[in-house]
């Protein structure tokens, strides 16, 4: 075997000095290639893997009644929350997981209760939300506060954090008037950044709180999280401080709404009463009523179970959603409909009991009959033969043209969330609605005393009440900084005061004369009893509409527009009219209600 | 007096001087950014030790190195061959490797003892040795820098036995031993490096069942971390946990330097914990200094200075009076080159991730003296020369 000669040191020098020429070389190309030609991308990933941003959250806007008494506000909630960083795993086997779960359940017995957190929740939240600190204990007592506060020092990371919640202090009055919230993300759509993180804030759910909700929200804003690379925070730094919503201020009478409630309270049933000028709602009021404090900090399921399943739907705004035969409070629109149509106001009609057209039978209240009545008489009595007679020689057109005068069947345009349009039947909607499509002379004759198909809520019969008083069609608002929309009622001014003849008699001595009892103003009206269901399940759904016009001596100059339901009543004037008397009186002569 | 400033091989020990500033500069950065005051006062722990290591640099370097080999080669190779059964019997774990024996890392110190010994061995140290470097020479030579190679493989330190490969290479190509032979195992090492290379490939490429994957691993002689660093060096694109995010990252923190860098102590990747705390400050400390200095002023000045202390050092092989010498200047200058190339080519993409210190700029006592005591050999290969005339 040959024995090879080394290679002579010169060689070896050049051959090993050329290796490493070239492998300085590689490195000093690669090394370019990242920090000079990549070396924007490699910046902003960096960057991109060190923020977080953070939308944030300001203070929900108040609501408040037109004299600035809340409604809504915001209440001091302070929670216990934890910083996961404290938490970081520093030896083997341990994670910021389990750390976490062990403090927590160490805390619980120095707390007292649960925490509103759930094992799975703290693991979601160190998955998606390492860098934000997590709230275990929501909404604390002063008490486990105090309790906390004595081994805070135990437990590092934890600390106490103040954030608003909802309060309603007025508890469950106007409650479907103010509506309620809930908690949700709302990510800003439009800006270049994206959003790592979005804070969850309150939200309208219904109601104003819902109607206003943008309003009520404010603008959120945006902090920068600086974060290693296991995702725990180490810095903080506020980029866009949240704007506050706005406060709301309503026309809302609270002392009146108070005073409504008090008298729907035990039925089923609502009460709306509006500026007749300009459409302010002062009284939108529902029964039976809900306590919107409830909902929160959240709106538990067993909590909204409960009221779901009530028979007597508590949920329900019956002064804006709920539809109703607005039975005889509808006779002043078949009034007008028969002024329009030529017949004349002194026109005498005999009424013997009852009216027959075809092989329908329509009773009048009192079964011997009025014998001769004109119309301000017929108001009085509110005899339906009358206007049976009237509606079917006035004919469908005109009826249905009166009613649309009055915006019936159509959304009133209030400002919130539930405007029910009601029916205002003819021909065309019996075809479309009906099992027998053809519209008849007893539709109309039903319609011309506010049965039938006919569906008001109390919300457009207040409007019917004011425009009546006023001879203007004002859109009815919540909102004290909506300028009014208004229209005058193409109506001739002879007939409205004609009609209001017959409403003045109606509280003077007639069906509706409790509604005008001991109140210090000018009340002309008119009584309902709306008969719904057949046979056994035969109820009356009983009304009140009213206008009133102050005296000089009452406490008020202002005009008011009342019309009020009561479910299951005896009927307008001997249930729901002393109800009304009463909203009146308060708002007029001042009595204390409460 | 004259002669010995002008032996001196001043480019190789200023070199060294300012890797040592630079290796103190970086070390002081990166302890700053870390919430610890032991990592803030390493860097002085490691000026401490680099101005020991200096020390024995120059002992070495006026000692006559054939002296040195003569009295040391032999004992020091057996005695790290005993250390490195030491450290796998009584050593002490750390980050997943039993590399430490009380406050020293052995396989460290066997890289030089084993340069020595072969230098001894086939650079005409050794009388009885001399002129039989055929095939003999090669299974000497094998079993020489094989066995501490096992005993380090066993460790895991993988890294380490690897560096040494090249070294042993050029001394053996150098001396002449059969060199036929020692082609023809360079061939087969390749081959065998490409076909483990195309077997991970193979079974890590996407779309392959698991069935499949587990039946080609089955095959390769690698840890399932190795498997992995192997993907991420085929595959970088691919997002894995751990080592395809070391690399990312790593590669992230160097550009983010740009041309111009972040600045001295500017640097975010440690403040953000964007790379492993474990491994900034060894491993990885490259990214430091590259984020902070920046391409210019950072990356090129230190591969500069590399350069010079390789190349300055394999000069020591041409001036050299004989054969030993030659081979501790050509196994040096190797040494230190491998570790740098894959040092900084492992956070670039050019090399599969592994644990290897960068010479003077990581933290590590034990490599840092070794070097510096290397270097201090060549030194003395340089300073006592016969003039050629």
């Amino acid at each position: 075997m040959k024995t090879d000669a080394p290679i002579s040191a010169i060689v070896s020098f050049w051959l090993l000095t050329a290796l490493f020429v070239v492998g300085f070389a590689a490195l000093a190309v690669r090394l370019k290639e990242e920090q000079v030609d990549f070396a924007a991308d490699h910046l902003r990933d960096m960057d991109s893997q060190s923020f977080r941003q953070v939308q944030t959250t300001g203070l929900r806007g108040r609501i408040f009644d037109r004299r600035g008494i809340p409604l809504a506000v915001n209440r001091l909630s302070r929670s216990i929350i934890v910083n996961p960083e404290a938490y970081r795993a520093k030896k083997k086997g341990e994670t910021t997981e389990t750390l976490l779960m062990a403090a927590v359940s160490e805390l619980v017995p120095v707390i007292g209760r649960a925490p509103s957190v759930g094992e799975n929740g703290i693991r979601r939240h160190l998955r998606q939300a390492l860098a934000r600190p997590l709230v275990v204990w929501r909404d604390v007592s002063d008490e486990e506060l105090a309790r906390f506060s004595e081994r805070s020092l135990d437990f590092p990371g934890f600390d106490c954090a103040a954030d608003a919640e909802r309060l309603y202090p007025q508890g469950s009055v106007a409650a479907h008037l103010i509506g309620r919230v809930g908690r949700d993300r709302f990510p800003l759509a439009s800006g270049d950044e994206k959003m790592n993180f979005v804070d969850k804030e309150l939200c309208g759910r219904e109601g104003l709180e819902l109607q206003y909700d943008d309003y009520l929200r404010g603008m959120p804003g945006r902090e920068r999280l600086l974060v290693d690379a296991r995702g725990f925070a180490s810095s903080r730094s506020v980029v866009v401080e949240p704007r506050n919503g706005f406060d709301l201020k309503l026309t809302i009478d609270l002392q009146l709404q108070r005073v409504a409630e008090r008298q729907l309270r035990g039925w089923k049933g609502a009460c709306v009463a509006l500026d007749p000028r300009d459409g302010a709602v002062r009284v939108l009021a529902s029964a039976p009523t809900f306590d919107p404090n409830d909902c929160v900090p959240i709106f538990r399921t067993e909590v909204y179970e409960r009221y779901a399943k009530d028979p007597d739907k508590p949920l329900l705004n019956r002064a804006t959603a709920g539809t109703y035969a607005p039975g005889s409070t509808y006779k002043p629109i078949t009034a007008l409909a028969g002024l329009r149509t030529g017949h004349s106001a002194s026109e005498a009609y005999e009424c013997i009991g009852a009216y027959e057209i075809g092989e329908m039978r329509i009773r009048c209240t009192r079964t011997w009959g009025h014998g001769e009545l004109d119309l301000a008489h017929a108001l009085r009595e509110s005899c339906n033969p009358y206007f049976c007679a009237l509606g079917v020689s006035s004919g469908t057109n005109a009826m249905v043209a009166v009613s649309r005068m009055f915006a019936l069947g159509a959304r009133t345009g209030i400002d919130f969330p539930t405007d029910a349009a009601g029916v205002v039947p003819d021909a065309a909607w019996k075809a479309a609605h009906s099992a027998d499509p053809k519209w008849r002379l007893g539709d109309l004759a039903q319609m011309s005393i506010g049965q039938g198909q006919l569906l008001v809520t109390p919300l457009q019969m207040a409007r019917v009440a004011a425009a009546l008083g006023t001879g203007v069609m004002a859109v009815p608002h919540l909102n004290a900084s909506l300028s009014p929309s208004l229209a005058p009622l193409p109506v001739p001014a002879d007939h409205l005061a004609a009609v209001r003849r017959g409403m003045r008699l109606v509280v003077d001595g007639g069906t509706g004369k409790l509604a005008g009892e001991g109140v210090d103003a000018h009340v002309i009206g008119k009584t309902g009893t709306a008969q719904v269901g057949m046979g056994a399940n035969l109820r009356k759904n009983t009304w009140f509409i009213a206008y009133a016009e102050p005296t000089a001596t009452s406490r008020t100059q202002e005009p008011l527009a009342v019309a009020m339901i009561v479910e299951n009543g005896e009927s307008g004037g001997g249930t729901t009219a002393p109800m009304v008397a009463a909203v009146l009186r308060a708002f007029y002569n001042g009595e204390d209600e409460r | 007096m004259k002669k010995f400033l002008l032996r001196f091989n001043w480019i190789s020990f200023l070199s060294t001087l300012a890797l040592v500033a630079i290796g103190a500069l970086v070390l002081a950065s990166a302890g700053a950014a870390r919430d610890s005051a032991v990592m803030a006062a390493k860097w002085k722990e490691m000026l401490w030790t680099a101005a020991f290591g200096l020390v024995l640099y120059f002992v070495l370097a006026f000692v006559d190195y054939r002296t040195v080999l003569n009295w040391l080669s032999v004992p020091s190779y057996m005695f790290s061959l005993i250390l490195l059964v030491a450290v796998l019997a009584v050593g002490t774990a750390k980050f997943g490797g039993r590399r430490w024996l009380w406050f020293f890392q052995p396989s460290e110190i066997s890289k030089l003892c084993i340069i020595a010994f072969l230098a001894q061995l086939f650079g005409g140290g050794e009388e009885r040795f001399r002129g039989q470097y055929g095939f003999r020479g090669l299974l000497v030579a094998a079993v020489a820098a094989g066995v501490p190679c096992m005993l380090i493989l066993l460790e895991p330190d993988l890294g380490t036995a690897l560096t040494l490969i090249p070294a042993v290479l050029v001394m053996l190509l150098s001396a002449g031993v059969w060199r036929k032979g020692l082609v023809a195992l360079l061939a087969v090492g390749c081959i065998g490096v490409a076909a483990l290379l195309g077997a991970v490939h193979e079974a890590e490429r996407p779309g392959v069942s698991p069935e499949r994957r587990a039946a080609i691993l089955r095959y390769v002689p690698l840890r399932s971390h190795q498997v992995s660093r192997v993907k991420t060096f085929l595959f970088p694109e691919t997002d894995q946990m751990d080592s395809g995010y070391n690399l990312r990252q790593a590669t992230m923190t160097i550009g983010s330097g740009g041309l111009m860098g972040k600045g001295y102590r500017r640097g975010e990747s440690i403040r953000r914990r964007l790379l492993p705390p474990m491994g900034i400050m060894n491993d990885f400390i490259f990214c430091v200094w590259a984020e902070e200095m920046g391409y210019l002023k950072g990356s090129l000045v230190l591969l500069a200075l590399f350069a010079l202390l390789s190349v300055s050092t394999a000069w020591t092989a041409v001036v050299a009076s004989d054969g030993r010498g030659r081979l501790v200047a050509l196994g040096m200058a190797t040494l230190v080159f491998a570790h740098v190339y894959v040092n900084i080519g492992m956070s670039i993409g050019l090399v599969p991730i592994t644990g290897l210190p960068l010479p003077f700029l990581s933290l590590g006592r034990t490599f840092l003296v070794t070097v510096l005591c290397g270097l201090g050999l060549v030194q003395s290969v340089s300073l006592h020369r016969e003039e050629k005339q």
